[in-house]
């Protein structure tokens, strides 16, 4: 069986997609009204943009500058979708997503740009993502990778990017985030979100605090509520994401002096809204990171090769770098315990282990680069079992 | 009037949902032992080891960081507000 081809138009290789549609000039929209009589003078390719530019801090100036400038989303879910949805649509020019997940249906409800037919097509949220994008805003150049963020590979895709963006789900890529930024010198936007509350801050190696000056570790597994445990409402996750967009917004046109300086804590449910301070927090947290240039998740000290996914009852395995799969021998493999199906994204196979009562059900999700995600199974020793058994070691 | 301890969601399933709790006033220190005191569990939350905060979690009084304050030993008076902040990962 073959999952439907719906990547027809994806003509890159198999894990990374490039959507580079040629510029659409305000001419060629056809049937758009883009001769607006209160279009700020100058380009008229930047026609759509007039009522960001009208906003006088950003003006036509600023809104160059956002052509020009190259963004890296780390993770394209709740936070991701709001974030590139809200920045293709701002005019970033250069917009890179990396995600390693696919959609489900408990992910419509909060993930702005994904739709009922894209779990029908078992799209990679990064591919599922760029196509509604390049739909949204032809203009800008969209670059989809399916793939996990380690330390292994961060740099290489956070390396010549103006900023990096927050759109993670654990802490251990945002600390992997935080040691990237340091190393490359580039400004990063944190930003989470759990149940009605949020928390976010602008962070700029050198001259803010960094997230470790902050929260120097991550709570141990299991210790706190996930969004999988306590929720999550689309209004907290829109708000966070709004927030690190309009201070991206601001990075990129160069209005420093306007941006936010705490850390913004919030719960909407409450109605509490915070800016807490934390400029000083530089010079008082002795921290590993940014004072003491110790790198240990870049390093790949901290970190592990698998990661259990915010409370999904789910693992995810990430091989060494460099691996290439092959759907079709995994699939007739795999046909002797379950009914495999693949695309040329991603291969499921839902897996019966045992008889009766003690029949036990695993969905597996592998990847091209072998990366595997492993739903029915919270420990991660079971999960690489599993993989070993049913993949590969 | 007393000091307003505000309870985030991840601790709430230890406070019956509480969002926030009195406390008289005194110091950041007599606050969170009361806390623990009262709420089973919530010391393993906040505390590393007695007299040390775990490092995920932050304490404000009115915005500001203890931190930056006297750390547990910052005084707080009646009508301030002290909010624990716990790094979360929701996203």
């Amino acid at each position: 069986m073959t999952l439907p081809e719906t990547a027809a138009k994806i003509s890159a290789d198999e894990s990374a997609s490039v959507a580079e549609t040629p510029g659409v000039s305000a001419a060629s929209l056809g049937g758009l009204d883009t001769a607006d009589p209160s279009s700020p003078p100058g380009d008229p390719s930047l026609a759509r943009y007039n009522r960001q530019m009208l906003f006088a801090p950003i003006g036509v100036q600023g809104q160059k500058k956002l052509r020009k400038a190259r963004v890296l989303l780390v993770g394209c879910g709740a936070l991701g979708t709001v974030l590139a949805n809200t920045l293709v649509r701002a005019g970033v020019g250069h917009f890179t997503i990396i995600d390693r997940d696919f959609i489900e249906l408990n992910n419509l409800q909060r993930q702005v740009l994904f739709d009922q037919r894209d779990i029908t097509d078992q799209l990679p949220k990064a591919i599922a993502a760029e196509r509604k994008l390049s739909k949204i805003n032809s203009e800008v150049k969209i670059e989809a990778i399916v793939g996990d963020v380690n330390h292994h590979n961060i740099l290489q895709y956070a390396r010549e990017k103006d900023l990096l963006l927050d759109g993670t789900d654990n802490f251990e890529t945002r600390f992997l985030l935080n040691d990237a930024a340091i190393e490359l010198n580039i400004p990063w936007i944190y930003g989470a979100c759990l149940s009605a509350m949020g928390l976010a801050m602008v962070i700029r190696p050198g001259l803010t605090p960094c997230l470790r000056c902050i929260f120097e570790t991550s709570p141990p597994p299991g210790m706190n509520p996930t969004c999988d445990t306590a929720g999550v409402l689309g209004p907290t996750v829109n708000l966070v994401a709004s927030w690190q967009a309009l201070e991206a917004i601001k990075l990129l046109t160069g209005n420093f002096a306007a941006l936010n300086r705490g850390l913004f804590s919030f719960d909407l449910w409450d109605n509490r809204f915070q800016q807490l301070q934390v400029a000083r927090a530089r010079e008082i947290a002795d921290c590993p990171a940014c004072k003491h240039h110790r790198l240990e998740y870049l390093s790949g000290k901290f970190g592990s090769s698998t990661t259990t996914l915010c409370g999904r009852n789910a693992i995810q395995i990430s091989p060494p770098p460099g691996q290439q799969v092959d759907f079709e021998h995994i699939a007739t493999a795999l046909q002797a315990v379950g009914q495999p199906g693949y695309n040329r994204f991603m291969l499921k196979c839902v897996i019966a282990e045992g008889h009766g009562a003690t029949q036990k059900e695993y969905e597996l999700t592998l990847f091209r680069d072998g990366r595997a995600i492993i739903k029915g199974v919270s420990d991660a020793a079971a999960a690489k079992a599993l993989y070993a058994k049913y993949v590969g070691s | 009037m007393a000091v307003n301890v505000r309870i985030p969601t991840p601790l709430r399933g230890l406070t019956n949902g509480a969002d926030v709790v009195p406390a008289p006033a005194g110091t950041i220190d007599a606050v969170l032992k009361q806390l623990c005191g009262q709420f089973v569990g919530m010391e393993k939350r906040l505390f590393k080891q007695p007299g040390e905060l775990n490092r995920f979690v932050n304490i404000y009084v009115n915005e500001e960081d203890i931190r930056f304050l006297q750390n547990l030993d910052t005084p707080i008076k009646d009508g301030d507000d002290v909010s624990i902040v716990p790094a979360i990962a929701g996203g």
